[in-house]
């Protein structure tokens, strides 16, 4: 078995040229994947990160009515014993805060014109304490502490068709927990830039206790859970169901990926081209790989027939062709993943961007990611291929005529 | 004589290979029996058949109508998979352009045969360095073929060749590419292994200087046996005189 691996290995680098060339086509198919999943990857890893971090956050809590009936009031679905229910949950490992929410719809009026809102209340410094920070275009972020002044942000967009800055005000309007239309008057503190262009023409962010105020109520919709790691958000989960079991309220709970809709449908669109983008690259090495590889056994057809002519069983032809191409496939792989990753850490650090993506005003890092399941993915891909391409001509090799292959100039 | 007497038994073989709507008769209702330890040639001009002769006695080409024997097995009757066994365990070929392997180095070319033949590695080892003696390359054992001479290629061939042991070596114009000196050495070395190793030696050729001192010569004109002559005795220091002269 050593010698004839040996002779597989011999055999792959015994034309040079022709095989710098193979590697150098399997290893720009492996690194053209790397460098395209890799910046899938950050993508993905980026789009998830800011999902969460532009206030998804990465568990929410609910009350169980609120997925199974449709308010009739405004917050009669919503968490009465917020407080004690954080206060439990903040105690749980890998949680770095909690934080409630209230959200809310109206009008906002600045005496001349008026617009509809998306609004979220918050309390700031939980908030702030998970990371959960708004990126704010100018001004600042809401404070915990005001003085008898109601601070809001808006979206760029709502600043834009209401023409206010920071230091401004604005009237807000909405209907209150027992269905009464109610108003406040606001200051803008600051202007946020969400990077959707969607949500920062309805952005409308204040602090909790003023959102109560205005809608006369104590309760809020839901819990934000922050955690120190995205990837605990499982596994904090699962402690945190049997622990919402005691509450008065029968509580559920939505971790990040089951809200990201966004995420999900972008995730979807791009992992079906690099599957596309798979196909063409598994295609292209079968194709070229077949052709190299028919050449190399035209070339060895006096070789295999002496082979033959000593009594080589034709299966161990087939098997050295095989191996011998799932060799050139590993080489080729290990080219393409060095090659990959090294192109990956040229642009990284070249700090390239790409145009704002549709619905984001915000250009977008092109970085790419080194993902080790992709590389071993990316390399199966090519190792496959090429042992499939080796196929045809193992084949046609091992049924050669011993006589004329003997003849063969 | 019963054909199982002898190691070889070419039966009335005939050989045609089709050209385009016809057929050439390559080898014509040829006989020729072989018995084992015999240091034959093969002789004629170019396409009077003596290649497809011995592509037919090495099992790598079936005749046409006729029958070939082999240690008394009749190969007509042998599947594909017995067919290459029997070439495996009892021939063993010597080629007129040596066909080593050439990312091989000599003693791995000769190693080759005794690798399909499932034999272990310190065996493998011992009868290796035995062929290599035996054709005066050990000092050569690692060298490739491509930094070996002509003579050296072929003597490693032909250790190649006898390394399994086999009942018979078939040599198709080992001579051919050869200069007159290592044809000489050549012939010099088969024949030592023939009568030190009792090894059967089949080759064809058209030198006529070789041929003048082998014991026994078959000479072939258009795929027929025009004559089959026997020599008593073997002035083999004659034909290296012939030679070298």
């Amino acid at each position: 078995m050593g010698k004839f691996l040996l002779l597989a290995f011999r055999n792959v680098f015994r034309n040079r040229r022709r095989t710098v060339m193979t590697l150098m086509m399997v290893g720009g198919g492996v690194a053209g994947l790397l460098l395209v999943g890799g910046f899938f990857a950050f993508m993905f890893h980026g789009l998830r990160e800011s999902t969460i971090r532009n206030g998804l956050g990465h568990i929410q809590i609910f009350t169980a009515e609120h997925f199974q009936r449709d308010e009739v009031h405004v917050l009669d679905t919503g968490i009465s014993n917020w407080r004690r229910v954080a206060a439990s949950v903040r105690t749980g490992s890998h949680v770095r805060g909690v934080a409630p929410r209230i959200d809310f719809y109206g009008m906002l009026s600045n005496g001349v014109k008026s617009s509809v809102f998306m609004g979220s209340a918050v309390e700031p410094d939980s908030e702030r304490s998970m990371g959960f920070s708004p990126r704010i275009a100018s001004g600042r972020d809401l404070g915990s502490n005001s003085n008898g002044e109601v601070e809001a942000l808006i979206g760029t967009g709502v600043a834009k068709s209401m023409s206010v800055k920071v230091g401004d005000g604005l009237t807000i309007l909405a209907v209150t927990a027992d269905g009464a239309l109610n108003g406040i008057d606001v200051q803008i503190v600051g202007i946020v830039n969400t990077g959707f262009k969607d949500l920062d023409d309805r952005y409308l962010r204040i602090t909790l206790p003023s959102a109560q105020r205005l809608l006369q109520t104590d309760r809020v919709t839901n819990l934000v859970v922050g955690l120190d790691d995205t990837e605990n958000t499982d596994s904090v989960a699962a402690t945190l169901i049997p622990e919402l079991r005691g509450q008065s309220q029968p509580m559920v709970i939505r971790k990040w990926i089951d809200l990201a809709a966004y995420y999900q449908q972008v995730r979807t669109l791009f992992s079906g081209i690099f599957l596309f983008l798979g196909i063409i690259v598994f295609f292209m090495v079968l194709m070229a790989s077949v052709n190299t590889l028919l050449m190399a056994m035209f070339e060895r057809t006096r070789e295999i027939g002496t082979m033959l002519a000593m009594g080589t069983p034709r299966i161990w032809i087939v098997a050295l062709f095989m191996v011998e191409a799932t060799l050139t496939g590993l080489f080729g792989a290990a080219v393409g993943v060095f090659g990959g990753n090294l192109l990956g850490v040229a642009l990284n650090v070249s700090g390239l961007h790409l145009p704002p993506p549709p619905g984001s005003d915000v250009p977008m890092a092109f970085k790419v990611l080194h993902v080790p399941g992709l590389m071993i993915g990316a390399s199966l891909l090519v190792v496959i291929s090429l042992a499939l391409a080796s196929i045809l001509p193992a084949i046609r090799a091992s049924r050669l005529q011993i006589a004329e292959a003997l003849a063969h100039v | 004589m019963h054909p199982s007497d002898d190691l070889v038994h070419v039966d009335a073989a005939t050989r045609k290979f089709p050209l385009d709507h016809s057929a050439v008769t390559a080898l014509d209702h040829t006989s020729l029996r072989v018995a084992a330890g015999e240091f034959l040639a093969i002789a004629g001009p170019s396409g009077s058949g003596k290649s497809t002769l011995l592509n037919l006695i090495g099992c790598i080409d079936k005749p046409t109508s006729g029958r070939i024997f082999i240690d008394g097995v009749d190969t007509s009757q042998l599947s594909p998979a017995r067919t290459t066994a029997l070439r495996r365990e009892k021939i063993g070929f010597v080629f007129q352009t040596f066909n080593l392997i050439p990312v091989f180095t000599a003693a791995e070319n000769v190693e080759f045969p005794l690798l399909i033949q499932g034999v272990n590695a310190s065996e493998r080892r011992t009868r290796v360095t035995e062929a290599l003696e035996s054709v005066g390359l050990a000092a050569r054992a690692n060298h490739r073929p491509d930094l070996l001479s002509g003579g050296e290629r072929q003597r490693v061939a032909v250790a190649r060749a006898i390394v399994g042991r086999p009942a018979l070596v078939l040599a198709d114009e080992p001579t051919a590419n050869l200069d007159t000196r290592n044809a000489t050495q050549l012939i010099e070395l088969m024949r030592d292994l023939n009568r030190r190793l009792g090894l059967t030696f089949l080759f064809s050729t058209h030198d006529q200087r070789l041929l003048e001192h082998t014991p026994r010569i078959v000479r072939l004109t258009d795929g027929r046996v025009e004559s089959d002559t026997h020599s008593q005795g073997d002035s083999h220091g004659q034909i290296l005189a012939t030679c070298v002269s």
